[in-house]
């Protein structure tokens, strides 16, 4: 605690000293080379079910021959929402369907952040902290699922439920704060909100998606607050001698 | 007028002659110390070297050193010991032997001279490898 | 392997360059491209590069354009023989009427494009790319092994910004990536990276090694293998060349010497039979490093793992004074007189039963001084240690050339490989191969034991009588063979070392007369040692058995250390005199040994696997009393008072030239004609069945063939990290199987 406060200090003084505005580089929290761990290592065997075979047959039956390996991408997501997550084996998996070596798998899987490589919960927490969220109190909600679930930003739940992250815009602005929880939206949240969807979600309840303050999509929350009288006719405004 | 003629010189000389004890003796002290001197004798050390000291002579040279007669002719500076070194160099104008100040330990090493330039010198091996290296037919792979 | 049709399609559809490439594949830069337009030449256009017009085919990139009036400009990810990748932006220059700088790697020209390589807009732009480049690049040039020949700090210097602006140095820190351990030979500091991803494409495209790859993105993007994984290649090393940073470096080299104080020699590599044109980085007396010098026909500008790395062998084992063997069986160092003497006193009672065996390493100098004098003392047998068909064979240049020529090879569109794995045999005769199968459909087929060459082939089985088949057109693979423009069948000289060597080269040879057209000849026999052809262009025998036949009583050993003649074989009172550079087989056996010198200490001729002679030159001088070996024949000519008519290397060439003018021609290809290679009707062509091997399988086969690689301590190192990786994989396999 010391230590921090001290190099906190510091690098105000430091700033304060040279007078040049820096923003700190922004790291991203994952790793970009493979550490064998209990849980993701290449000896634990992936298969895909024998469901999800059949959609490998109808991803792959889209791309012609010579391009199958465009089927790289859709493959790991399918991997992906099998497994929870995307383990090393599963890469292999890809590697193997798709007769590439296994590196070109490894460069696609971690330049998509979406691509979990590590153990992720069943119910993955998307905060969005964009600017346009973040006006409208984004801060709020990923406290509240902070306190709630216990964990950090990037941490898993003991029980594997949860995971949080921080993430960029997801492209729902317009319903501002907003969370997906892996593949749903919910939007217009307050903290009252955030509270009572994670409590469904202990309880493996899945709250409605979609926006929490009454509004059906993406229309102004009251009335309409512009064009709202008659249109005018055709001639309006012209002058009288046209 | 003595003085002009320089017979107070030659006084001198046949004084440091008599004190020396002798021509003979005169001629090896000068052959050994490739110098001429008589000052009292301040004290001898354990290794048997005699310390001299005459004021007469200038600042630098009224001290000096009789090294001990069994070192013949290898005599060199740093037989001096560590205790008589400071007085030889007028760190300190009281020799050791009047010194009672001079702390004496057990565990004081025996002073021992520079061995550079002979046969105990010390070597430091190398320890770079060779830039090749040879075959070597007794050694079994 | 996916990426071979890949590269096809993108050459096809998008990269102008590859179209060029594929359109005259035997010319490479950019100059001739221009001079040897195809027959159907469409129609050039014009481009002024800095005001100079410059007329260029269609499809022609800007560099390409600016390299053909001698502009160059700056680059780090654009390399010739890579594919263009477009990602370091250093080579940004300013067309005019175009609203942004084009990247000239990889924008091909338009008609009338007015390129300005000095603008200030070019200029501005290559400082800005320079400075984001050092943004993220360790200002530790003073403990860098690249420094003094990097690409990033010549071009900072003469393209960077005389200042720099970056003062965040205590704030935030950095990038900094963590090294990776990719193998005993290449050395990695991955912070100085600048993600120009030539590595990548090389281990890719070239090596056909896919385990280098960029991981993550942006910022935090980083080269490497992903996995712990070592980056295991036999042209590993080429990716230290092309680093323009120090991100990878020599490991052995590492800290050793500084470019400014390296002398150095062009040379010529004797480690594989390809005879890679080499440069040997020499100080004080002691090689430091081996890097490869470009020639088009030989190795491009590759260099294969053992050439490179196997230099710190020439400083073991070897034999820095000359030896004899005491009556209580032990050699012992003696002054040059008296081994001469000792050696000449043996010659004296041998009347005439003298032989001579040559070795993988020996010079044609030394060969021939060597057959000069012991046909001088009345000897005949002279053999290399190598063998090869038994009888006649060797007469004719073209039964044991690679006729087809390296560079030759990259033509062909249908490939019979017979008992032999180029991809350590030969290494860069593996990546013409390669070359050729991704950018010229070639397809290959191979009859021995299945083997990984980096490029997918056709196994057809390993039993000899499967060649018989092809030969004779009844199998599949003759249907290719025949159909194809440029076929060719390389047989490893391995394999004609059978008892059946001589029929399957007879029924080879055949079929070769079937397959042969004009100015192509298909026939390729590829030697694996270098000093195999000059040996057999002198008129040496191939195999030892002529020399245990023989039983003589004095025998040489010229550098043959390959250890196939054994003490036992020889009578009891046979004098061995060893002449070579290590003490290996060769001088154990020996009862004197004369120490010669190695391929960088002595200027000497070798002809290479498709008969081209080279010539090493001088970088250091030989090790203690050792001495150029046909300097020690010619001594012992004089002890024994039949000198040999020559005194200095240029008497000594002219005396090769009698031989064979071709030998003094060096770097000149003599084409040796088919129709001269004759099949011998004696021999009958009954191929018996059984596996056909070939002795250098996997990886770890391939870095100890020689005296010299035996000596290295590199070499054993490469040895062992292949042994650890593969005993990784399988305790990986079990615990899965468990």
């Amino acid at each position: 605690m010391l230590a921090k406060c001290a190099t906190r200090t510091l690098a105000n003084v430091y700033g304060g000293l040279r007078a040049i505005a820096t923003s700190s580089v922004q790291r991203s929290d994952n790793l970009f080379v493979h550490r064998d761990t209990p849980e993701d290592n290449p000896n634990i065997p992936f298969e895909f079910t024998a469901e999800n075979k059949k959609r490998v047959e109808a991803i792959l039956s889209i791309y012609p021959e010579g391009h199958k390996r465009g089927a790289m991408i859709p493959l790991l997501d399918l991997a992906q929402r099998q497994y929870g997550w995307l383990p090393i084996s599963a890469m292999h998996k890809v590697a193997e369907i798709l007769d590439l070596p296994n590196m070109r798998v490894y460069e696609v899987a971690t330049f998509y952040t979406m691509f979990m490589r590590k153990p992720t919960g069943k119910y993955h927490i998307q905060v969005c902290t964009t600017t346009p969220c973040w006006l409208r109190g984004s801060d709020e909600i990923l406290e509240t699922c902070k306190k709630q679930l216990g964990i950090g930003v990037g941490d898993t739940t003991k029980d594997k439920k949860f995971t949080i992250s921080e993430v960029e815009c997801l492209g729902a602005c317009v319903n501002a704060p907003m969370v997906a929880v892996n593949d749903d939206y919910y939007e217009d949240l307050t903290a009252k909100d955030m509270q009572d969807i994670l409590s469904d979600l202990k309880a493996d309840k899945i709250s409605p998606p979609g926006p929490r303050n009454g509004r059906f999509a993406s229309e102004p929350a009251g009335n309409a607050t512009s064009l709202t009288e008659e249109p005018k006719g055709p001639g309006f405004g012209l002058q009288a001698g046209l | 007028m003595a003085k002009f003629l320089g017979i107070n010189r030659l006084a001198k000389l046949f004084q440091i002659i008599r004190e020396s004890g002798g021509l003979k003796q005169t001629y090896l002290k000068l052959y050994r110390n490739d110098d001429l001197k008589i000052g009292t004798l301040v004290g001898i050390d354990k290794y048997g070297n005699k310390y001299f000291e005459n004021p007469y002579y200038f600042y630098g040279r009224n001290r000096w050193i009789e090294f001990a007669p069994h070192v013949n002719m290898d005599y060199d500076g740093s037989q001096i010991p560590a205790d008589w070194y400071g007085w030889m160099h007028y760190k300190t104008d009281l020799p050791p032997i009047r010194d009672g100040s001079r702390p004496k330990y057990k565990w004081l090493a025996d002073h021992s001279e520079n061995l550079s330039g002979t046969k105990e010198a010390y070597m430091p091996y190398s320890t770079t490898p060779p830039k090749v290296e040879a075959w070597d037919p007794k050694a079994k792979k | 392997m996916i990426r071979a049709p890949l590269v096809k399609a993108l050459g096809a559809l998008s990269s102008p360059t590859h179209q060029i490439q594929i359109g005259s594949r035997a010319v490479r830069t950019t100059a001739v491209i221009a001079q040897q337009a195809p027959a159907k030449a469409p129609e050039k256009i014009e481009v002024f590069v800095d005001d100079i017009p410059v007329q260029v085919l269609p499809g022609t990139t800007v560099l390409q354009a600016a390299a053909q009036i001698g502009v160059e400009i700056p680059r780090f990810c654009y390399h010739e023989r890579l594919a263009v990748a477009g990602n370091c932006r250093m080579c940004l220059v300013e067309v005019e009427k175009s609203p942004k700088p084009v990247a000239a790697c990889a924008m091909p020209v338009m008609k009338g494009w007015r390129i300005k390589t000095n603008s200030d807009l070019t200029r501005k732009a290559r400082e800005g790319v320079m400075e984001f480049l050092l943004m993220n690049h360790p200002l530790d040039c003073p403990i860098c092994d690249q420094g003094g020949e990097c690409d990033l700090q010549d071009q900072a210097m003469a393209f960077g910004s005389d200042r720099s602006r970056f003062t965040d140095i205590n704030y935030t820190g950095k990038r900094a990536v963590e090294d990776k351990d990719i193998g005993p030979l290449v050395k990695t500091i991955m912070t100085r990276c600048i993600h120009c991803t030539r590595c990548v494409r090389f281990a890719s495209e070239i090596a056909g090694v896919d385990d280098l790859g960029t991981t993550g993105r942006g910022n935090d993007m980083q080269i490497g293998t992903y996995v712990e994984k070592l980056f295991l290649t036999e042209l590993s090393g080429n990716v230290i060349d092309l680093c323009p940073v120090g991100a990878l470096t020599n490991k052995p080299y590492s800290f050793v010497a500084r470019p400014w104080e390296i002398r150095k020699v062009s040379s010529i590599d004797v480690l594989d039979a390809v005879g890679s044109n080499i440069v040997v980085s020499t100080r004080t007396n002691e090689v430091l490093r081996i890097l490869p010098r470009e020639n088009e026909d030989v190795n491009e500008e590759w260099l294969a793992d053992k050439s490179r790395f196997a230099c710190d062998g020439l400083k073991r084992q070897r034999l820095v004074a000359p030896m004899v063997r005491m009556p209580n069986g032990e050699l012992q160092a003696v002054e040059w007189e008296g081994a001469l003497i000792a050696v000449a006193k043996a010659l004296k009672k041998a009347n005439g039963q003298v032989a001579g065996v040559s070795g993988q390493l020996a010079d044609v100098e030394s060969l021939v001084a060597l057959k000069d004098l012991v046909n001088r003392l009345e000897g005949e047998t002279l053999v290399t240690e190598q063998g090869f068909i038994k009888g006649a064979g060797s007469d004719v240049r073209a039964n044991y050339l690679l006729n087809s020529t390296i560079a030759g090879l990259e033509e062909a569109d249908a490939v019979l490989l017979v008992g032999t794995n180029p991809r350590y045999e030969a290494p860069l005769v593996n990546t013409r191969l390669r070359k050729a199968y991704v950018h010229n459909e070639l397809q290959i087929a191979s009859i021995g034991p299945k083997i990984d060459l980096s490029y997918q082939h056709e196994n057809l089985g390993a039993d000899a009588s499967l060649i018989k088949d092809v030969c004779s057109g009844t199998h599949a693979f003759s249907k290719v063979l025949e159909g194809a423009k440029k076929p060719a069948i390389i047989i490893g000289a391995d394999l004609l070392e059978r008892p059946d060597g001589a029929a399957i080269h007879a029924t080879i040879l055949d079929y070769c007369q079937k397959l042969k057209k004009k100015d192509w000849n298909p026939f390729n026999v590829l030697q694996n040692n270098a000093a195999q052809v000059g040996a057999l262009d002198v008129g040496y025998q191939a195999g030892v058995e002529a020399v245990i036949k023989a039983q003589p009583k004095v025998l040489f050993l010229l550098n043959a250390d390959a250890g196939k003649l054994t003490r036992e074989q020889l009578p009891k009172d046979c004098f061995i005199v060893y002449i070579g550079s290590h003490g290996d087989n060769g001088a154990s056996i020996a009862d004197a040994v004369l120490p010669g010198a190695a391929y960088t200490e002595k200027q000497a001729i070798y002809v290479n696997t498709e008969g081209r002679p080279q010539q090493t030159l001088t970088a250091v001088s030989p090790p203690g009393m050792a001495r150029e070996d046909w300097k020690i024949l010619r001594a012992i000519s004089e002890v024994v008072s039949t000198p040999l008519p020559y005194d200095t290397l240029d008497e000594l060439r002219s005396r090769l030239e009698d031989l064979g003018p071709h030998l003094t021609r060096l770097g000149e290809l003599e084409p040796a004609s088919l129709s001269e290679a004759g099949s011998q009707a004696t021999i009958s062509k009954s191929i018996n069945g059984g596996p056909i091997d070939v002795k250098q399988k996997e990886l770890r086969d391939y870095f100890m063939t020689d005296a010299v690689s035996r000596a290295s301590p590199t070499m054993a190192k490469c040895i062992s990290a292949v042994n650890k990786q593969q005993r990784q994989n399988e305790q990986a396999k079990q615990s899965v199987a468990i």
